[in-house]
């Protein structure tokens, strides 16, 4: 049998990757272009008929000022949570990779908030920041005025998805090889000095993997808005892809939320996409 | 050993082959939003309704979502309870025709629309000031009447005497967008004659809020509710369940609530004595109402996805609800609810169930607004729990009013 016919390629695609592309189609491809569909209709969601509203869905997205609002809070939000879980994550990292004693014990330690669901873990520190916080300090960080809601997000966010990150930038110092430190501390260079001009640069994949991936995470946040804060207090904490849930099914303007669920996908797609491409530009070997 | 663990084995398949008796009848499903009666429901419809074979459904999602996940799923279930705005939006389409049925000429709360009654009362649940009786009349030391503090003023006068007494701050403000919004707010557009000019006013933007009588008596009431909130420095991190302890243990007087309440308060002291009565204002005599009617509807699907026998199925459970004495005895003492047919006439199990019952008796009942818009609930909810947490004053929260219906595209009716 020829191996250069489209036959035997495609026979080949599809015997690796046939059931994957069949269920990536499925669950993400098809609804993805429904939902472009149904953002040009005036559904309700429930209805059968989805009457044609050309694009006033999305002059109603862009005139929604409750979305931007989010949308701003979302970037603000993102931007801190990403530089805080970085910085944690590859703190950790560096500890649990300096041959402290019990390092594995601690990489399982950091790693477990994790696996723990945004859902559970948003209720879990809503007891923290209400009750406990009430007990000890005589005040709760939720539903208090000013921006605790969204630093308490933040926390938790944070403790989420350090020891996830944490990991990736353990398995990026575990690829730079010994010899390049010691060389360089042979050359006099600090322990300091070889992380800083050795290492980071070498494990620069680490971070172009975790920035995207805590970029992207930080922008669909819904789980732990929903149930940490559930928006409040009076609706300072509703990050867009809450607005999103809302509009589509609390508001029943499913073509509207539709349409800023497209939107947030673009911001959130530009945003991951450049990151990626300027930290892949300056990405070198050893 | 080997006996023993081929032995073991056996019992094990024994007990994953062993499958609950078949239940009989034209299998249906029930969809309940009322998540207090769902371990009830499943009790009675799954193990020990006999007609048909029922399986109940929960959600904790809002009702509208749920429907249009299994409605866009073409998989509806063939009897489901929403709220009344749901029948307006999906009973239309969705829902069969229940006008024929014994069980309609029994009662005022159904929901009828173009002639046709698309939707099934529940239940009659009413929203007003929830009282701990026994904790007013240890520290006053004389019966707590109710019609004695339908005014702001008298009201006041007891809560300066209960604070006098000891009891530190005798009312408690759940800060959930629906109650402040969808129960308490919505109050000012239900008390007047003629709500749906008022509504017709407030789309076109022509209506005076900030000076609005109705508007500034209901806020007049909520600002010495608020004075006196256990939680008054942190109203907006005051936890339901915790105001609805404090008001059943008695550390609190006055919750803003509804009978639906009972459920939780039920769990610290069931032997208390409580009470709803109307919230206080100064022009008392006129408004001296609860406000509610028909809650929770039952419709059944007519989809093609629903078979005849099924619609028959589901059509028999509301009659059974209705007419049966076990359905009706289900109804008021397994699930605690205020029914809503006049044929029905067990006594009501809960304190707060009977406060509502006699005032719906004495027709001294404003019924709720159907029309709110979607958003209504969780929009104005913000504007209210700013309001609570002192980060709106009245002004300004008369203008988010405005600029919210304004905004708002204006719901059929």
């Amino acid at each position: 049998m020829k191996k250069n016919t489209l036959s035997y390629k495609m026979a080949q695609y599809l015997m690796f990757a046939g059931v994957s592309t069949v269920l990536f189609c499925g669950v993400v491809i098809i609804p993805f272009i429904y939902g472009l569909y149904l953002t040009f209709t005036s559904w309700d969601g429930v209805s059968r008929s989805k009457p044609f509203v050309g694009l006033a869905n999305y002059a109603a997205a862009f005139a929604d000022a409750d979305f931007w609002s989010a949308m701003g809070r979302t970037l603000i939000y993102s931007a801190i949570a990403v530089i805080l879980v970085n910085i944690v994550a590859f703190l950790l990292a560096y500890m649990v990779t300096s041959g402290v004693k019990g390092q594995n014990f601690f990489r399982a330690g950091f790693f477990v908030p994790n696996l723990i669901g945004g859902i559970v873990l948003g209720y879990v520190w809503q007891f923290v920041f209400k009750r406990a916080f009430a007990a000890l300090f005589g005040v709760s960080l939720l539903g208090t005025t000013g921006p605790n809601a969204m630093i308490a997000l933040i926390i938790v966010s944070v403790w989420q998805y350090a020891g996830y990150m944490m990991l990736i930038y353990v398995a990026g110092f575990m690829s730079v090889s010994k010899s390049l430190v010691e060389a360089a501390q042979i050359d006099g260079c600090t322990p300091t000095q070889s992380t800083w001009y050795v290492t980071v640069p070498l494990m620069r994949s680490s971070f172009v993997q975790c920035l995207f991936l805590s970029i992207t995470r930080c922008f669909m946040v819904y789980d732990v808005n929903l149930s940490l804060t559930n928006g409040e207090p009076a609706g300072k904490s509703i990050m867009a892809a809450m607005h999103v849930y809302n509009q589509a099914f609390t508001y029943r303007n499913y073509g509207t939320g539709q349409a800023e669920a497209l939107i947030l996908f673009v911001v959130c797609a530009i945003v991951g996409v450049t990151q990626v491409y300027i930290g892949k530009k300056g990405e070198v070997a050893a | 050993m080997r006996k023993q663990i081929s032995l073991a084995m056996a019992a094990a398949m024994a007990l994953g082959m062993a499958v609950p008796a078949a239940a009989e009848g034209t299998p249906i499903t029930f969809f309940n939003s009322k998540m207090e009666i769902q371990t009830q429901l499943e009790e009675k419809l799954q193990d020990d309704y006999a007609a048909d074979d029922v399986t109940v459904y929960y959600s904790s999602d809002t009702v509208a979502a749920e429907m249009a996940k299994v409605y866009s799923a073409k998989t509806p279930y063939t009897v489901a309870m929403v709220d009344a705005k749901d029948i307006y939006s999906l009973g239309v389409e969705y829902g069969v025709d229940l006008s024929d049925q014994d069980w309609v000429a029994n009662t005022t709360q159904a929901i009828e629309i173009d002639g046709k009654v698309l939707g099934f009362p529940v239940c009659v649940e009413a929203r007003g000031l929830i009282y701990n009786k026994t904790a007013i009349e240890e520290i006053t030391g004389e019966e707590f009447v109710p019609e004695n503090y339908k005014t702001l003023d008298a009201f006041k006068e007891l809560l300066d005497t209960l604070k006098e007494g000891g009891m530190e701050s005798p009312v408690a403000i759940m800060k959930e967008d629906w109650s402040l919004a969808a129960h308490y707010l919505a109050m000012f557009y239900e008390e007047r004659e003629d709500v749906n000019a008022y509504i017709d006013a407030l789309y076109a933007g022509e209506a005076d809020v900030e000076g609005d009588a109705r508007f500034n008596s209901l806020m007049d009431t909520f600002d010495v509710l608020k004075e006196n909130n256990y939680a008054k420095d942190a109203a907006g991190a005051a936890v339901r369940e915790d105001s609805e302890m404090y008001l059943a243990d008695g550390d609190v007087a006055f919750m803003f609530g509804g009978n639906w309440d009972w459920a939780v308060m039920a769990e610290f002291d069931p032997e208390g004595e409580y009470g709803i009565m109307p919230v206080p204002q100064n022009d008392a005599e006129e408004y001296y109402t609860l406000v509610g009617g028909g809650s929770k509807y039952l419709f059944v699907d007519n989809t093609e996805y629903t078979t005849d026998e099924q619609r028959e199925a589901g059509k028999a459970l509301l009659n059974w609800f209705a007419n049966d004495p076990e359905g009706q005895d289900f109804l008021v003492n397994t699930c605690a609810l205020v029914p809503a047919f006049s044929n029905i006439e067990l006594e009501v199990a809960d304190p707060l169930g009977q406060s509502v019952k006699a005032f719906a008796d004495a027709d001294m009942l404003t019924p709720s607004y159907n029309y709110l818009p979607d958003d209504h609930y969780a929009k104005l909810g913000q504007s209210m729990q700013a309001y609570l947490t002192n980060d709106l004053d009245r002004a300004g929260l008369a203008a988010d009013i405005v600029e919210y219906w304004k905004n708002t595209t204006p719901v059929e009716r």
